[in-house]
């Protein structure tokens, strides 16, 4: 291969040292992510490869030092002896040996570590090879400053690396060495000798544009990614497989303490079941709102054990005359790691092998599952229910005073609320619950109100409340947009707060019909998508009962509307098909990523996105059809143009038009195919013109143009006599 | 470039010289092109292709003192610039002049002869006088010097010295006749020597007219720009070791003006410069000793400078 001799001017040598800055930043990760160690020793290999191939070195003597530079790197990092007592060959050897034969047997991970590094050395040197081929031979480093790029990118996104420096260090030297590169390519384009004057003509506008840049860059404000983190979507993959790596979780979230913000979709199934209903499969409750999301009140260790088979220790309503009990059983089959069992309300006993226990978490009513002491994951496992059917009658009949008093400890855990919650939340409660008396009737009246009130559902344009600001009332005054986390929390909060006991519940709607199977039982699949979030009231003597508020969603719980059934205004039940259609794209986790809180602007933005995303496919529609449409006329403008422009200079009578008449033929004349080149002369390229048409006119134009241009005076009236020879030339380009 | 009319006095000039040269047109043209333009010719060529014959042509036509110094190694500056010599009855030194006293000068295989020779006439060509015993002789007006030299490669010869090679406006070559010119050629040689019968068809003060009229020949600031972009682009070129001086400029400008003169314009084209920039360029391109040894001519630079810089098309705005 012929290789260009390296130029040793300061230029070339400060394009190397560019080089050298981004092949460091290869480096730089590297002592934090893996167990590399000595960094500054393969800096030094590369630094020493670089200057030997700046200086023209000379590749013998070159491999020789790199040479003796590796092998006392290796000894001095491995081996304690003297370096001249030469054991260190026979180690050398060996361990070259052995790791060679490792090597052929695919052991990779059995590597020794001299080898490794040796491997690393090799491997740097063949990149330094290659810089010094990108730099003076091809003179093209686009290629590696973008997979620099690309790689810091990559490692700050998926990794702990923080790469917010190393960016703008890349940016600077990726920039300093495409500018060198360009000046010498075009030097050697044009055939144009180096000079030091030239090089700093280069040099300042350059080094002006760079600083001006990342200046600008780092100066800017920079706004909130505007597409959620894609990052959990894709690890999510991994964890699927029992391998994930990535740094983020994903699945069931435990941490709700603070809500808010959007979420993405994720169709990763975690389990399928065969039941022979529909209803939401339960995971835990939560007791203690703060303002910004939901806590435990007690210790998540304070567990009771059950066996399998015991009746689950939970109760979730009582043995009353108010609900009628159907009696049901699932199987679940379970897809992921998760050692907790999904439920429905009204739990009765879970049924697996018998080697597995159980424990509940009596504060939040989580069930883990246990394998001898250590959490297990059970792959599939049966659950007995009963299915409630509530008597609307005794609902309303549960609020009274006596039965209050009896159950005040309990109405005290389930009414807690944050001392600073706003009273507007309150006074909303009170308004929209006003004139009815119990307290079905009043939850009914709150679990309605969303929808009533023209509350939209919305996963990725959901806020995160400010420091200084309540979760739920941002949602009920402010954003009145969000997902189930924001109807539900609301929920609990309004009637709470006007002394309803309630809870926040955790789990997963039913999830997609997939059929019949061969049982008959109906087969469900939930997948992330299916979390979900709703209210449990407690009624005194019933029991708790599930509330619905989320827009969009129905908990399909059953209400036997015996006398009372009159008064209340039911919405007619959806077909559960329908249903499956209208439902928005659900609650993927608790994992949110937080998005730009300010207030000012969000107003000023918000009704813009609404507009987009109500007419985006229209506009889309619209600017497509307009592009298409720009596109053809552009492609078909020599049949239109050459009449324009026709029309355009017909009344023009002065011979100021004359030039840019002319030069506007030159352009038309170099639509149509015959090109001028740079040193072609007008009278050159007039007789081109002419023995192409077969005529004299562009020559005749030519002429008078020349007199134009060349000798600075025209006579009068020149435009005016050779508008016809410019006209029949210009209809000579109509395609 | 032929549908433009030649200035009926020139065409008289060429119609002439074409009497005796046979197939030499174009270089007829330059050398009244030279002549015009008041600078001087280096004529390039092997022997016995008919250089003398093209500058007597040329000095019969205008009427004009012809003088030839055959430059030979023995030759002193004196047998060129002339010598004052002792006359014992007038007791006092009176001044014989040289050959260079001359209107139109053949200086025939300049490089043949001491440096110091050549540059007795080099400095002649530039100041227009010469200096002898500290007294300084007007030169002849109009005076054109036609210089020409085997190519360097030929034994026995001092190649000019680069920078004097500046002094001439244009170096050209003569080339071999084609076989019909050259047969017409033997035709003729048998009879007379044609060059005999040349009659002079202008005087010299209607060429001095000539000259002055050419200086008035508009050159727009289009043009200007476009030659000085010529001549630094030869300077930053990577081949060159030595580009085209604001002199060589200046050159290009006057040829230009004088070759738009002959066909009747009273303005220079881009056309103009683009004929003329390989004849008046080459020979003051100095070539890096890597270029040489790769085969690269300054004539390539000078063709390959014009298809790179752009013509002006449009007026320059102040």
């Amino acid at each position: 291969m012929i290789s260009r001799k390296v130029q040793k001017d300061l230029m070339t040598f400060i394009m190397y040292i560019f080089g050298f800055l981004l092949l460091w930043e290869w480096l730089r990760p590297l002592e934090q992510l893996t167990d590399t160690s000595n960094i500054g020793v393969f800096l030094l290999f590369i630094f020493t490869s670089l200057l030997l191939s700046f200086t023209g070195t000379p590749v013998l003597i070159g491999g020789c030092i790199k040479w003796v530079f590796i092998v006392v790197a290796l000894h001095i990092l491995y081996i304690d002896e003297a370096f001249f007592q030469f054991k260190w060959v026979f180690v050398f050897i060996t361990d070259f040996i052995e790791s060679f034969q490792l090597v052929f047997a695919r052991d990779w991970v059995n590597l020794s570590n001299l080898f490794r590094s040796f491997l690393f050395f090799v491997l740097l040197w063949l990149m330094t090879y290659l810089i010094q081929y990108w730099l003076i031979n091809r003179m093209q480093i686009l290629i590696f400053f973008f997979m620099t790029l690309v790689y810091i990118t990559v490692l700050d996104t998926f990794t702990p690396y923080e790469a917010g420096l190393a960016i703008v260090r890349t940016v600077i030297s990726g920039f300093a060495v495409l500018g060198m590169l360009t000046f010498f390519r075009l030097l050697d384009k044009e055939g144009i000798k180096k000079e030091a004057t030239l090089s700093r003509k280069w040099m300042v506008p350059l080094v002006t544009m760079i600083v001006v840049s990342v200046g600008f860059g780092l100066a800017a404000p920079k706004a909130e990614p505007i597409w959620p983190d894609p990052v959990p979507y894709l690890t999510s993959y991994g964890k699927g497989s029992g391998e994930g790596t990535g740094v983020q979780k994903i699945g069931y979230g435990l941490d709700d303490s603070s809500l808010g913000g959007p979420f993405i979709g994720d169709n990763q199934v975690i389990f399928t079941v065969e039941a022979e209903s529909r209803h939401y499969w339960k995971v835990e409750t939560k007791d203690v709102y703060t303002g910004k999301g939901w806590i435990t009140s007690g210790s998540r260790e304070v567990r009771s054990p059950f066996g399998s088979a015991d009746q689950v220790p939970i109760t979730s309503f009582f043995n009353s005359p108010g609900i009628e009990m159907v009696k049901e059983s699932s199987t679940v089959y379970s897809l992921t790691n998760n050692s907790h069992i999904v439920y429905p309300l009204g739990i009765q006993k879970i049924d697996a092998a018998s080697f597995y226990s159980y424990e509940l978490e009596v504060d939040t009513e989580k069930i883990h599952s246990l394998e001898g002491d250590s959490p297990a994951s059970i792959k599939q496992y049966t659950l007995d229910y009963a299915v409630p059917r509530y008597s609307v009658t005794a609902l309303n009949e549960a609020s009274s005073e006596e039965n209050i008093a009896v159950n005040n400890e309990l109405i005290n855990r389930y009414t807690q609320l944050p001392e600073d919650l706003p009273l507007r939340i309150q006074d909303l409660a009170k308004e929209i619950t006003d004139g009815k008396d119990s307290w079905f009737e009043k939850a009914r009246e709150l679990e309605r109100y969303f929808s009533r009130s023209g509350y939209i559902y919305d996963q990725k344009d959901v806020a995160i409340p400010a420091d200084d600001e309540d979760y739920v009332d941002q949602f009920l005054f402010d954003t009145k947009q969000g997902y189930c986390d924001n109807f539900s929390t609301s929920m609990v909060v309004m009637a709470r707060s006007i002394g309803i006991p309630a809870r926040w519940v955790k789990g997963y709607t039913e999830g997609e019909y997939k059929g019949i199977s061969e049982s008959g039982s109906r087969m469900f699949e939930i997948t992330n998508n299916n979390a979900h979030s709703w209210v449990e009231v407690y009624f005194p003597g019933i029991g708790w009962v599930p509330f619905e508020p989320t827009q969009g969603f129905s908990n399909s719980v059953q209400f036997n509307f015996d006398a009372a059934s009159q008064s209340h205004d039911l919405p007619p039940e959806m077909n559960p098909e329908e249903l499956e259609k209208d439902k928005p794209e659900l609650k993927e986790n608790n994992e949110k990523q937080p998005v730009a809180n300010e207030d000012s602007l969000k107003k000023f933005f918000i009704p813009i996105e609404n507009f987009f995303e109500a007419y985006w496919k229209m506009i889309a529609l619209s600017i497509l059809v307009l592009a298409v449409c720009a596109f053809v006329i552009y492609r078909i403008r020599g049949r239109w143009l050459p009449y324009y422009l026709t029309w355009r200079f017909k009344w023009t009578r002065k011979d100021e038009n004359f030039q840019k008449a002319y030069l506007l033929l030159l352009r038309e004349l170099d639509r149509y195919g015959l090109h001028r080149k740079d040193g072609q002369t007008l009278r050159d390229y007039a007789d081109y013109i002419d023995r192409f048409f077969s005529s004299r006119e562009m020559g005749r134009l030519t002429a008078r143009y020349e007199q134009l241009i060349y000798r600075g005076s025209l006579q009068k009236g020149s435009w005016m006599e050779t508008k016809e020879l410019w006209e029949n030339l210009i209809k000579k380009t109509i395609a | 470039m032929t549908h433009e009319h030649i200035h009926p006095m020139i065409d008289k000039i060429l119609k002439n010289i074409e009497k005796v040269m046979i197939g030499k047109r174009s270089v007829a043209e330059l050398s009244v092109i030279a002549l015009l333009a008041e600078g001087h010719v280096l004529l390039e060529d092997v022997p016995g292709v008919g250089k003398t014959m093209m500058v007597r042509a040329l000095a019969k036509s205008v009427g004009a003192n012809f003088r030839r110094i055959q430059f030979t190694p023995d030759l002193l500056p004196s047998d060129v610039t002339g010598v004052s010599i002792f006359n014992p009855k007038e007791m006092e030194f009176e001044f014989r002049p040289g050959p260079i006293m001359g209107n139109i000068i053949l200086a025939d295989e300049i490089n043949r002869t001491s440096p110091k020779t050549q540059s007795a006439l080099l400095e002649g060509m530039e100041e227009s006088s010469v200096t002898i015993d500290g007294v300084t002789h007007r030169l002849g007006k109009p005076f054109f010097v036609m210089a020409t030299q085997n190519p360097i490669e030929y034994e026995g010869t001092y190649p000019l010295p680069e920078a004097q090679l500046d002094r001439f406006l244009l170096k050209m070559k003569m080339g071999y006749p084609d076989m019909a010119d050259e047969i017409e050629v033997l035709n003729r040689a048998q009879k007379v020597r044609p060059i005999e019968e040349l009659e002079p068809v202008i005087d010299l003060e209607e060429l001095i007219e000539l000259q002055t009229q050419i200086k008035e020949v508009h050159v727009d600031d289009t043009i200007k720009r476009y030659i000085v972009e010529l001549a630094s682009r030869t300077r930053t070129h990577a081949s060159v070791y030595l580009g085209v001086s604001p002199r060589g400029s200046i050159a290009l400008m006057k040829a230009a003006q004088s070759y738009a003169f002959m066909y009747g314009r009273d303005y220079v084209l881009p056309d103009d410069i683009q004929y003329l920039a390989p004849s008046v360029f080459a020979h003051r391109i100095i070539l890096k000793s890597e270029a040489k040894f790769e085969g690269i001519r300054a004539e390539e630079i000078v063709d390959r400078v014009l298809s790179r810089v752009p013509v002006p098309v449009r007026r320059l705005v102040k």
